[in-house]
């Protein structure tokens, strides 16, 4: 009776203790120390990222880390005079598989305690960065995002809910930023092509997700504008073993084209294998940017089979590669060299240029303060990027409004046109 | 076997050792200190004043209430529940439609508010008194408790684990799927994975609203979850219902034959399950300020499931401290410890595409060096030990 | 034996929850394809549409039956969930679709290497993943054979993390494509306008064989009987002199040899693998075990059959995302009206 309780009560210490040799070991790289060694040249800066490191995104978030870090090192870890620090945090734990709201809002409430943060980087789930927007706009931490599409975090535009953008920003302070455009954007473009292309039907899927789900209903609502007939829009289960059911069932409502709004790792390729063998070689199958990355559109590294190459066609909001600026074209060049991937993956084009735009800022903002910095985010102006030129409006969004249509060659994205897609 | 023996020593307490602590000391002087150290802790200044340590505590805290919970439901009374998640999601949900802005369009769009102050009261959607949610997502919770466990009554042994993982199930895909489901004037059931966010923070009355930055707070009220659950835990397990469950879980007919309501009686271990998990699941979606399906996962189940087999099935205090071991695993150890490690001894490697391995590696280690749990129950631990003596190394124990 | 002073018959409540225990499953079972066959007959006049749904789902189903048996042969002799099961089918897809690669086999390849190829790939994965589960249960069951019921079930959740990290490390964290060597949906011929594919047939060319010689192994051979026996009374079966540890592992062994053939013939089927797919396929397929009546073989075969149907009848008709949810939903109405499953026998647990 009596050990029983001894042994609770030294666990719970014990537990206890290391909670507080936690917070010892987190307090060191904060303010402190590493604020006096500010000269006059220049601060020591950290950016943070925040993005589900483990599960099914993984392969994405990967390639949006090793494009900042790659951004960074090209920069030779300053901005201006300031010393910049990179840390990647991950908001999905092993337990979870996927991000969680306990580590999306630890890590914001890290980043909005240190003093040295210049900007953060996240979050992937437009979910998470619902979360993360209120602390660090309470913080005022400027914040960029990679991935996010969903309308609602900036604008009231049609797609959002009621109350939004306003109620993540309590204290009115906006202070969040994005690379990626809006969904509407890019479903027009998919619209587009789709009608360019000879489609009359189409059967569509999405992946269930924010980006999927979200860029489906812009898809809807763009199709409608623009005259094409969708057959269905089906969510699907991304364990399922198949879809051929599906497919069956869109090949009986009269489908010509298959369109699926989502990313490869919510099987993407079973879904392009199923729907093309239900709707024969003719039916053209397009995809948007989560899908435009090797690990689709080749066969040896487990995308999609040769023989669907000449049906496939994917969206990609950056250019052909002879018209970016020169130092998109290093990009590539080090980053195949680096990571040995032929085509980096839109995702490492994103994460690359994100730490761009940050470390852009920090320079423009010359002091290195947040408040400046933030400022510095929001004015910038025609800047040519590896995605083109673009601005951020004074809600965040970024301006760019073309849009890249890739085919596929070979088991390679390959240019094909660019799309005007009508912002709106 | 030495436990066996202690254990029959217990009836004259005062026999045996000279310094041995009243029974009082035991129930009220160890909590208190350790109660003390807790609420003490928050004051140093490093501690209380990291947002990110504090949250991580406030949330180990709301899975020591969810451990607790499922204890009632699979320690005391041995009904194996794999579907505990379903309550948190419950829970959550009575925030999400109770306390945020979700249905904006109900009441002309003016929202309907019950004792808020504050801002709050110019939103719209429903807004109610945080103790008011409470209250709504433990009457939620022990309704949905008892109408997952009616299917069961009938069942025994693992056909209740695989049916209380497909009410889990199909909770989980509620939550995500009737995001297309439109109710009150156009606003969807559920967030599906868009989540409804941002939701009320707790409000109490006489005291300031509770902020973003300063966890301080929020901890304290999980502390006082905690303590509150811990009490009703202890009367539920000394009470005449607790006796009943032991009796079901030990040898279900001879309790069946010497008058114990059967029915009744499991029906109220998993509404009073339940009922914590609701409890908690509400607090922590204040806390994280979102109620996202992605939450609503079978690993969650799992996870709390870990923490009462890690800790002592059955056990209350092994039970807390099982909660807060996972909880620093799986927050500090190794986000923020493990995958440190290859960069401060100055290698290039990416250890977060280990991390579902070590966690695996970890939940075995830690079950097999301590098959019994870190504190296991007395009576467990009896019912083991008689078994090593009778049947030295055979077959799994069974019939828990 | 009726005595006359026994009253006549029971009462009518007694008679009505009779009526239901014996009809009401199936009732349940029928709704959806009765429902289904009405409006396809109303509809379009003919029963294509749901024979197409029948094919696929058994085709499914089989796969889904060969790692349900792997669970229910577990569990019938330790009574335990092994919760990694569903990862060490997961392997033996990873094992036979390495192997392909390796051996080069395309979808061009000629009829007698791809014979081969799949040959040697199928007794690859079988022994792949028939070792890896016995060393599993050494590793992770066997210390805890004395620790309370529950404590193995977490360390086999444990296991389950770690082989899916394997996974993810071996095959990166994106589906996979596989080589479609045998053309999977090419339609091989129709009957009454339903199209059978290759891939149909080949789940079932190699499911039904396999089940044969399970089946019969079990209940013919003396290690066999061992296992039943060890199953009935694992303390009287030693004391009967059958070496309870081999059995044991012998168990093992089969189950995982079945998810290794179950991991090719989801793999060809699929031509798409992925580290997660074990986790999901796993869940599913310990349904089907339990629906079955689990510690029984042919219920584990009939449960796989039907979920693989129900699935198939709900992704065709009423969408993929609450398929989940419908099949979980069966099986709670399964288990209300036949608590022990459909052929569930008393198992230790439930006697």
């Amino acid at each position: 009776m009596r050990s029983k309780y001894m042994a609770a009560t030294s666990c719970l210490l014990a537990a206890l203790a290391l909670g507080v040799a936690a917070c010892g070991d987190e307090e060191e790289p904060t303010p402190g120390g590493e604020g006096n060694e500010q000269t006059a040249e220049g601060k020591d800066l950290t950016i943070y990222s925040s993005l589900p490191l483990q599960g099914a995104s993984r392969v994405q978030t990967e390639a949006l880390v090793n494009g900042a870090k790659l951004a960074l090192e090209q920069a030779g870890g300053k901005a201006g005079p300031h010393r910049v620090k990179y840390e990647s945090l991950d908001d999905s734990t092993a337990q979870a598989g996927s991000w969680t709201p306990e580590a999306e809002s630890a890590n914001a409430l890290k980043a909005a305690q240190d003093e040295a943060t210049a900007v953060y980087i996240g979050a992937f789930n437009s979910g998470a960065s619902k979360v993360s927007i209120p602390i660090l706009s309470e913080a005022g931490v400027p914040q960029i995002s990679p991935a996010n599409t969903y309308v609602g975090l900036t604008t009231n535009d049609p797609g959002s809910e009621p109350g939004e953008p306003d109620k993540y920003y309590p204290t009115g302070d906006r202070t969040f930023a994005r690379i990626v455009p809006k969904d509407t954007i890019q479903a027009a473009a998919l619209v587009t092509l789709m009608k360019t292309d000879g489609c009359t039907k189409v059967a569509m899927t999405n992946d269930k997700e924010v980006y999927g789900a979200g860029l489906a209903r812009v898809i809807e609502l763009s199709a409608k504008e623009q005259g094409l007939e969708l057959t269905s829009n089906d969510a699907i289960d991304k364990n399922a073993s198949n879809y051929r059911s599906l497919a069956q069932k869109a090949k009986a409502a009269g489908a010509d084209c298959f369109v699926y709004s989502g990313i490869t790792a919510n099987n993407a390729v079973q879904q392009f294998k199923d729907f093309a063998a239900a709707l024969g070689s003719d039916a053209g199958l397009y995809g948007p940017d989560g899908v435009a990355e090797t690990g689709f559109v080749s066969e040896k590294d487990g995308g999609i089979p040769a023989s669907l190459n000449p049906q496939v066609k994917v969206t990609v909001a950056t250019l052909s590669p002879d018209q970016y600026p020169p130092e998109g074209q290093e990009f590539f060049k080090q980053f195949t060299e680096k990571y040995g991937v032929d085509n980096p993956d839109p995702y490492a084009i994103y994460g690359y240029e994100a730490m761009k735009l940050a470390l852009d800022a920090i320079e423009r903002s010359g002091t290195g303060e947040k408040a400046d910095i933030k400022k510095a985010i929001f004015e910038t102006k025609d800047r040519a990027s590896v995605l083109g030129t673009y601005s951020i409006d004074e809600n965040g969004d970024t301006t760019l409004t073309d849009y890249g249509a890739y085919s596929v060659k070979d088991g390679e994205l390959t240019f094909d046109q660019t799309i005007k897609a009508q912002a709106g | 076997m030495s436990v066996a023996a202690s254990e029959a020593q217990q009836t004259p307490p005062e026999q045996k050792k000279g310094f041995e602590l009243p029974g009082w000391a035991e129930k009220i002087l160890i909590p208190a200190i350790v109660l003390l150290i807790a609420i003490v802790l928050p004051l140093i200044p490093s501690i209380g004043e990291n947002a990110a340590l504090m949250q991580q505590m406030a949330v180990a805290l709301a899975y020591v209430v969810m451990a607790l919970g499922l204890n009632i439901i699979v320690g005391f009374a041995g009904l194996l529940d794999l579907g505990y998640v379903a309550f948190f999601a419950f829970g959550a949900f009575a925030v999400g439609w109770f306390a945020s802005g979700h249905f904006a369009y109900v009441n002309n769009e003016q929202g309907i508010h019950l004792l808020v102050g504050g801002n709050t009261v110019n939103l719209p959607g429903i807004h109610f008194n945080f103790l008011i949610v409470l209250v709504i997502a433990v009457i939620l919770t022990t309704i949905a408790g008892m109408i997952i466990g009616l299917p069961t009554l009938r069942l025994r042994g693992d056909y209740i684990a695989i049916v209380t993982l497909a009410f889990g199930e199909i909770i989980g895909r509620l939550a995500v799927n009737l995001d297309g489901t439109t109710i009150l004037g156009g606003t969807p059931v559920t967030a599906g994975r868009q989540g409804i966010s941002p939701v009320d923070r707790i409000d109490l009355p006489f005291l300031d609203p509770f902020t973003v930055l300063d966890k301080k707070p929020w901890f304290y009220f999980a502390l006082f979850l905690v303590v509150l659950v811990l009490f009703v835990n202890f009367r539920l397990r000394d009470s005449r219902m607790g006796r009943a469950w032991v009796a079901l879980r030990e040898d279900e007919i001879a309790a069946v034959a010497m008058g114990v309501p059967a029915v009744k009686t499991k029906l109220m271990a998993y509404g009073a399950g339940a009922a914590f998990g609701g409890l908690s699941g509400a607090y922590l979606a204040s806390l994280l300020n979102t109620v996202n399906a992605d939450q609503f996962q079978f690993s969650f189940s799992i996870l709390v499931l870990a923490m009462v087999i890690l800790g002592g099935l059955g056990s209350i205090w092994g039970v807390v401290i099982g909660a807060i071991v996972l909880s620093i695993l799986n927050n500090w150890l190794i986000p923020d410890v493990i995958n440190d490690l290859p960069s401060n001894v100055g290698l290039e490697f990416d250890m977060t595409q280990i991390t579902f391995a070590i966690y695996g590696f970890l939940l075995l280690l830690m079950m097999i060096l301590r098959p019994q749990g870190l504190l296991p129950e007395r009576r467990h631990q009896m019912e083991l030990t008689e078994h090593a003596e009778t049947t030295d190394e055979t077959l799994y124990t069974a019939r828990s | 034996m009726e005595a006359a002073s026994i009253p006549a018959g029971p009462p009518a409540s007694q008679r009505v929850k009779q009526l239901i225990g014996t009809y009401g499953l199936t009732a349940v079972l029928l709704i959806m394809p009765v429902w289904f066959a009405i409006q396809d007959l109303t509809d379009e006049g003919n029963l294509v549409r749901l024979g197409e749904n029948l094919v696929a789902g058994l085709s499914n189903g089989a796969i889904w039956a060969l790692v349900a048996i792997g669970y229910t042969l577990v569990y019938g002799i330790v009574e335990l969930i092994n919760f990694a099961h569903g990862e060490i089918f997961m392997i033996g897809s990873f094992i036979s679709a390495s192997l392909i690669v390796t051996l080069g086999l395309t979808v061009d390849s000629a009829a007698v290497p791809v014979f081969f190829g799949l040959l040697a790939a199928l007794l690859l994965a079988m022994i792949g993943s028939g070792t890896l589960n016995v060393l599993i249960e050494r590793v992770a069951y066997r210390p805890l054979r004395s620790a309370p019921k529950l404590a193995p079930l977490i360390t086999a959740v444990g296991m389950s993390f770690i082989l899916q990290n394997v996974g993810l490390l071996w095959k990166g964290g994106n589906q996979q494509g596989v080589p479609d060597l045998l053309n999977a949906q090419n339609t091989l011929f129709t009957v009454f306008g339903v199209t059978i594919e290759n891939a149909d047939v080949l789940s079932v060319v190699v499911t039904i064989p396999l089940l044969i010689v399970m089946t019969s192994f079990i209940n013919r051979s003396r290690l066999g009987k061992a296992m039943r026996a060890t199953a009935q009374d694992p303390e009287a079966a030693r004391l009967m002199g059958i070496n309870v540890d081999t059995t044991i592992s012998l168990t093992f062994l089969l189950g995982g040899m079945l998810a290794g053939a179950a991991g090719l013939i989801y793999a060809m089927y699929q031509t798409t693998i992925w580290f997660f797919q074990g986790f999901t396929g796993g869940l599913i397929a310990f349904t089907a075990a339990v629906m079955g009546g689990i510690g029984n073989l042919r219920g584990a075969v009939l449960g796989g059959l039907i979920i693989g149907f129900i699935q198939q009848m709900s992704d065709n008709r009423i969408g993929t995302e609450w398929t989940p949810a419908i099949v979980f939903g069966y099986l709670v109405l399964i288990m209300v009206f036949k608590p022990s499953g459909l052929l569930g026998e008393q198992t230790r647990d439930a006697g």
